[in-house]
């Protein structure tokens, strides 16, 4: 098995995408696949959910050259981070000087060693967005179901679109319904309409819930501070279960064995 | 073109999303019945809820199945009373000790039963051909 890039990108701030990273690439740890999650953006709230101080592990690996195995944090088994703090900001204007400046992660990323590379993007659409993009094989998109959310998924896409015309295609995308809330007659138009619009790439929902926070207050993953709440295992459909993060890893499976 | 005869293309949805969006559109339609409307539903789920034990499943000969449709058909009787009347009579001769379960008896390979029952051929009518 090759290694697989996977990034979770919405230009929209506040739609999940830390905390659907930290939780899957959590997971695919305790799977035993040897992971790496990558922060992109200058907030630094990968370290910070991990319960580390924000460092600026991206800005050593990218501007000052230093080799991979030295900006890595190991925060679980088989789950590395390269953290992130306000002089990201940095980092884009060094990537703007360069002359490949659209290659430079998908090269430093090669062979790393990783079976995942996962990357979390900063809400906003710059050169380190683009460079993000490049690298990846496969974008999850998470959003509300508001429309504000939804419109940054569609602004990502059409960035998408432009990244893959300049020659550097995708696998696919998938767009994660966040802060779910059934009982809304909002969260049913909006639901429709995504899937309407996107069909099969929309993947099941993860539900709204509190104790999400409460476990990033904690430093806790949320397998660790509440596995079994629904935001972990989804809806009771009876014997079934719909969305949540279980059913999102099964998902992040199937793309990362093609 | 008629809006309701235009061709819709249908998007194939992950199955978890398939099943969410309809027990949601279920819910709201639910949510907008009148009164009586409600009444009715739940005078329905009742009735399907006492209904739930006096199902039951069995695997039988397509042919004897067809036979008992056909009866049913014939004589104006809903199929599940036909049945009952059967195996009471069944019951009745196994217990008087007119039917022999030991003729029809042969060892089982299966790790759930010790027997099974294997019936001549001349005992259960093949299909008739159109209707196979």
């Amino acid at each position: 098995m090759g290694m697989k890039v996977i990034s979770f990108a919405n230009q929209k701030g506040g739609v999940g995408k830390t905390t659907t990273a930290v939780t899957l690439a959590a997971g695919l740890a305790a799977d035993e696949y040897r992971t790496l999650l990558i922060d992109l953006d200058p907030q630094g709230h990968v370290a910070f959910s991990f319960g580390l101080e924000k460092t600026p592990g991206f800005y050593h690996w990218i501007c000052e050259g230093k080799p991979l195995k030295d900006v890595v944090v190991p925060v679980r088994p088989n789950l590395d981070i390269i953290p992130s703090d306000k002089r990201t900001e940095q980092v884009k204007r060094h990537i703007t000087l360069n002359d490949f400046r659209e290659n430079i992660l998908i090269d430093l990323l090669n062979n790393s060693g990783y079976d995942v590379v996962m990357m979390d993007m900063a809400p906003s659409l710059d050169v380190l967005h683009v460079n993000g993009l490049v690298a990846s094989d496969w974008v999850i998109i998470p959003t509300r179901l508001d429309a504000m959310a939804i419109d940054g998924v569609r602004e990502i896409i059409l960035t998408m679109g432009e990244v893959a015309r300049r020659g550097y295609p995708f696998q696919g995308y998938s767009i994660l319904p966040t802060f779910f809330d059934r009982t809304t007659r909002e969260t049913l138009v909006q639901f429709k309409e995504i899937v309407r619009t996107f069909g099969n790439r929309v993947w099941p929902p993860v539900p709204q819930d509190t104790r999400t926070r409460e476990a990033s207050a904690y430093s806790k993953t949320l397998w660790e501070y509440t596995p079994n709440s629904s935001v972990m295992i989804g809806y009771s459909n009876g014997r079934a279960r719909l969305g949540g993060y279980r059913q999102i890893m099964k998902r992040v499976i199937e793309v990362i064995n093609g | 073109m008629d809006n309701d005869r235009q061709m819709n293309r249908r998007t194939v949805l992950d199955p978890a999303v398939a099943d969410l969006l309809s027990n949601m559109e279920q819910r709201q339609s639910e949510s907008q019945m009148t009164h009586n409307e409600r009444r009715k539903r739940n005078r329905e789920r009742s009735k399907i809820a006492a209904r739930r034990e006096q199902r039951a499943t069995y695997d039988l000969p397509p042919s004897l199945r067809q036979m008992i449709k056909q009866l049913a058909e014939k004589e104006r009787l809903p199929a599940s009373q036909l049945v009952t009347l059967a195996l009471i009579r069944f019951l009745d001769d196994l217990q008087d000790g007119e039917i022999d379960l030991g003729q029809y008896k042969e060892p089982s390979r299966s790790p759930r039963y010790d027997w099974n029952l294997i019936f001549p051929d001349d005992m259960i009518p093949p299909m008739p051909r159109g209707q196979r």
